[in-house]
C-alpha cells in the first residue's frame, strides 16, 4: 500500500506529463501540497477519500481545458487506488513566444 | 457570511472578555470598586425588565415597543435564512470532478473580448456557481454613435464560441455596452 506522499509524486509527475500542463498549481486560498517529515509535493492534495491535483495549464491551450483534464485522469487513475480524482485548473501561464 | 459570523463572535468574546475583567475587579474589590456597589444598578434594570414583561403578559405594550421587536424577529429570520443558504461556490465546476478558478475564466473572457474591434477596453466579471458553468458579466466600451445592440450580439457570440472552443462552460453570459471616449480608453483604434 503507498503512502500519501508516494501517491502525491507519482501524480504530480503524470501530471506535468500530460500536453498542456505548464506546472503544479499551489492553490488559491490554502497551499496545496501534500506533506511528510521533511517532503512537500506541491500541487497534489492526498486523503484517504480523495486526490486534488492543482496545474497550471499553457497557453495557448494544445486542446480544450477539459480534455487537458481527461487526459491528467487518465493517467493518474491507475496509480491513486479506487480514490475520486479532481483536477483543478488553477492558472494559465503565456507561453514565452506569445505576446500578449 | 462566515466573515459576518466571525465578527460578531470577535465581538461576542471581546464584551465578554470586558466583563470578566469588571467581574474580577469587582469581585476582589480593587479600585475601590466592591460588589455591593453593583446591587442598585441590577436592581434597577431588574424593575425595568420586570416591567416590559409585565406589559408583555398584559399586552400593553408601547407600539415602538412592538416594532422593535418585530424587527429584531425579522433580522433574526434573515440570518437563519442567510446562514442555512450554501455559501457560493469559489471555483468554477467544468465538468465531473474538473473545476477552475475564476481568474482562469476572466482571462480567458478578456481574452476573447479584446480580439473584437469594436471594443475599446474592457472589464470582466465572473462569478462560480453551485450548476456547471460560470456567470460572467462583461462591460465593454465602445466607440459613440456605434451599433451597440450589434456589438453586443458580436461580442456575445465571439465569447461564447472562444470560451465553447477552451471547454468552459458558461451558464450565464451578460454583455454590456458602455459609450467611451477613444482618448480616454486603453485601446483606441484597433
Amino acid at each position: 500500500m503507498a503512502t500519501d506522499i508516494q501517491v502525491a509524486r507519482v501524480v504530480s509527475v503524470a501530471a506535468l506529463a500530460t500536453e498542456g500542463v505548464h506546472a503544479m498549481g499551489r492553490g488559491r486560498y490554502v497551499e496545496a501540497a501534500t506533506y511528510d517529515g521533511a517532503e512537500k509535493v506541491s500541487g497534489v492534495v492526498v486523503d484517504p477519500e480523495k486526490v486534488e491535483v492543482h496545474v497550471v495549464v499553457r497557453w495557448p491551450l494544445p486542446k480544450p481545458i477539459p480534455e487537458i483534464a481527461g487526459s491528467i485522469r487518465e493517467r493518474i487513475v491507475p496509480q491513486v487506488g479506487g480514490r475520486r480524482t479532481i483536477i483543478m485548473v488553477d492558472d494559465l501561464e503565456v507561453g514565452a513566444d506569445e505576446n500578449l | 457570511m462566515r466573515i459576518f459570523n466571525r465578527i460578531v463572535m470577535i465581538l461576542l468574546l471581546a464584551g465578554l472578555f470586558v466583563l470578566g475583567v469588571y467581574a474580577v475587579v469587582y469581585a476582589f474589590d480593587l479600585f475601590g470598586y466592591s460588589l455591593s456597589s453593583l446591587l442598585d444598578p441590577i436592581k434597577a434594570a431588574g424593575s425595568g425588565a420586570q416591567g416590559f414583561m409585565r406589559d408583555v403578559q398584559s399586552g400593553s405594550l408601547a407600539p415602538l415597543a412592538i416594532v422593535v421587536l418585530i424587527l429584531v424577529a425579522l433580522l433574526g429570520l434573515i440570518l437563519l435564512i442567510l446562514e442555512l443558504k450554501p455559501a457560493t461556490p469559489r471555483r468554477v465546476r467544468m465538468d465531473k470532478g474538473t473545476f477552475v478558478t475564476r481568474g482562469v475564466v476572466q482571462e480567458e473572457v478578456s481574452k476573447a473580448a479584446g480580439q473584437s474591434p469594436d471594443v475599446l477596453g474592457h472589464s470582466v466579471k465572473t462569478q462560480a456557481q453551485r450548476k456547471t458553468g460560470a456567470r460572467v458579466d462583461l462591460e465593454a466600451k465602445v466607440r459613440r454613435g456605434e451599433d451597440t445592440g450589434a456589438i453586443q450580439r458580436n461580442l456575445r457570440r465571439t465569447v461564447q464560441e472562444y470560451l465553447g472552443s477552451r471547454g468552459i462552460p458558461v451558464s450565464k453570459l451578460n454583455v454590456n455596452t458602455v459609450e467611451a471616449d477613444p482618448r480616454q480608453t486603453k485601446t483606441r483604434v484597433q
